[in-house]
């Protein structure tokens, strides 16, 4: 059931009897502008990625081909662009799991001020602009800047040190950038693990290891799946780290939409791109959500 | 634990060493970046003040991150009552439809934006930022607000009912006490989202009407960027560290940010 409450009494009169109509309304706003500004447009880009030209004003809708597609799929520096796409988001994404998974069980068994340091730490990215960060790291990786000299001073390195356009370096910031969204995801799954079950194993004499691999690892198991889905998906689709960490030199497909979509004005090429990038995204996380679910089928996962 | 205890304050330190670089890098004497900084002047924090275009940036993002927050929070209120305490088949669609602008890259929405906006006459627009903005705040003031309409306590709602109070007066009197949280969280979060955003804006904004984000990082790519821009980062990461402590000691950051997840 659902009333208009906080409406008008007259529309209180108005809604008695009729909640389908009611729900409706309620939706409307929401609907309607997903449909207008969200759906519509994605809808509008699958169109435009299978013009053969660029629309002008003389030919507003061009022939439709997969002249695009056909280029991207067959032209081996796209191939690359694509293949350097997803190993960026895969190496963040474990990098980011690795680190995240420890911190986040440490959150759940502390509480007060120190909670709340760690917390600030490790969610500040959420609060602090992107740019922020990226700055931060900028000038941490400059050439000479301090990381460099730290490592110097370490003797790991002698004389200058291209630490700027790396590889290494984009997934560094990347993992700095993604480390909120798999914290915050971790923690909520970790809370949730029942403290009963780890006070049974270990009164049955399980190691601590034990428990972790046995109890937590699988109870935490659909949290780890989300957080990796999550980072994977929005690292793998990051224009401004690579544009400002990484320069021209890792080309990655968000570049490239960017460029054709804004620079060059190739749209139907930047919108080809686009949906190979969604598509990219979406199958990889599908087939990886789908490879945990048969795992956890077979037992290797099981709930404990 | 002590193992995993060293590990996590390096960590730690590793989080906040970027945001922290940017106030000795701000605090040169010379106009340009470098660390160890040269000298030492409070010049590039006094020349925010005094950066017509900065502030003019810095107006504007507030400008839409307020009306993305506040018509984002108005209109995903009734979306989580229908959703929460609906009975009706297609619930779980439509949950997945409202929270799907999150699962889609900013990057392809912000294509796709680009081309529409230009169809129909809203391309560098204020109005085409909002509801750029809007689409990516609804979903996440939704997730919030669902959480608080699951929690309202329904008995009260039904003694209110009982005693004779009507719709209205008990959704003024009984939920929306009950509500406040929620609201406040997702209006302060919605418009964190909506003022850090970049990609979006990037696309979306015109020349003259660029958002501050979009505006640093225009000064980072193009080069020459002076301590000005390490200054107003550190302003920005301080504003934040404040906005997170109250909301963490207030609401609790990881119930609200989480979702129902």
């Amino acid at each position: 059931m659902s009333s208009p409450r906080g409406a008008l009494r007259s529309a209180e009169d108005f809604a008695r009897g009729r909640p389908m109509l009611v729900s409706l309304l309620l939706l409307a706003p929401v609907l309607l502008l997903l449909l207008l500004f969200f759906f519509a447009p994605l809808a509008e880009l699958a169109n435009l990625s299978t013009f053969a030209q660029q629309p002008t004003r003389q030919v507003p809708r061009p022939p439709h081909s997969l002249v695009n597609y056909v280029k991207i799929l067959s032209d081996p520096f796209y191939l690359q662009v694509a293949a350097t796409s997803v190993l960026v988001g895969g190496c963040t994404t474990i990098a980011t799991l690795a680190i995240a998974y420890p911190i986040a069980f440490y959150v759940t068994r502390i509480a007060g001020w120190e909670r709340t340091l760690i917390s600030v730490a490790c969610l500040l990215p959420i609060f602090v602009n992107v740019i922020v960060g990226i700055l931060g790291w900028y000038i941490l990786l400059l050439p000479y800047g301090l990381v460099q000299q730290v490592l110097s001073a370490l003797g790991l390195v002698e004389g200058s040190l291209q630490l700027l356009r790396s590889f290494p370096a984009l997934v560094v910031v990347l993992t700095y950038e993604h480390m909120p969204f798999a914290v915050l995801i971790l923690v909520s799954s970790l809370q949730a693990v029942p403290i009963d079950k780890i006070n049974a194993a270990r009164l049955l004499g399980a190691s601590t290891a034990r428990i972790v691999a046995n109890i937590i690892m699988p109870l935490t198991m659909p949290g780890l799946v989300a957080s990796a889905i999550l980072v994977f998906s929005l690292s793998a689709s990051s224009y401004l780290t690579p544009i400002l960490i990484g320069g021209q030199r890792i080309r990655v497909l968000p570049l490239m939409i960017f460029s054709y979509g804004t620079e060059l004005l190739n749209w139907p090429l930047a919108a080809a791109l686009a949906i190979v990038l969604l598509v990219i995204v979406v199958a990889i996380t599908y087939l990886f959500a789908a490879a945990m679910n048969r795992l956890s089928k077979r037992g290797q996962w099981e709930m404990v | 634990m002590l193992g995993l205890r060293i590990f996590t304050y390096l960590i730690v330190a590793l989080m906040l060493l970027p945001v922290l670089v940017t106030f000795p890098v701000a605090l040169s004497a010379v106009p340009r970046i470098s660390f160890p900084p040269v000298g030492f002047s409070s010049r590039w924090f006094l020349a925010i003040l005094s950066d017509q275009v900065l502030l003019g940036t810095i107006a504007r993002s507030l400008w839409l991150g307020l009306g993305a927050a506040l018509i984002g929070v108005l209109v995903a209120l009734p979306c989580a009552f229908v959703v929460e305490r609906g009975r009706f088949r297609g619930r779980d669609l439509l949950e997945t439809g409202i929270t799907s602008p999150r699962m889609m890259p900013q990057i392809v929405l912000a294509l796709a934006l680009l081309v529409f906006f230009e169809a129909i006459g809203l391309a560098e627009s204020f109005v085409g930022l909002v509801i750029s903005h809007l689409v990516i705040t609804i979903p996440f003031a939704f997730r919030t607000l669902l959480v608080s309409v699951a929690t309202l306590d329904r008995r009260l709602e039904w003694s209110s009912d009982v005693l004779g109070a009507s719709p209205t007066q008990t959704f003024l009197r009984v939920m929306a006490p009950q509500l406040k949280t929620g609201l406040i969280a997702a209006l302060i979060f919605t418009f964190i989202l909506s003022f850090n955003n970049v990609t979006l804006a990037l696309f979306l904004s015109g020349f003259g009407e660029r958002t501050l984000p979009v505006e640093m990082f225009q000064r980072m790519n193009v080069g020459g960027m002076t301590p000005v821009i390490p200054a107003i980062s550190f302003v920005l990461a301080l504003i934040g560290v404040v906005l997170f402590v109250f909301l963490d000691r207030t609401i609790g950051v990881y119930r609200f940010l989480a979702g129902r997840d």
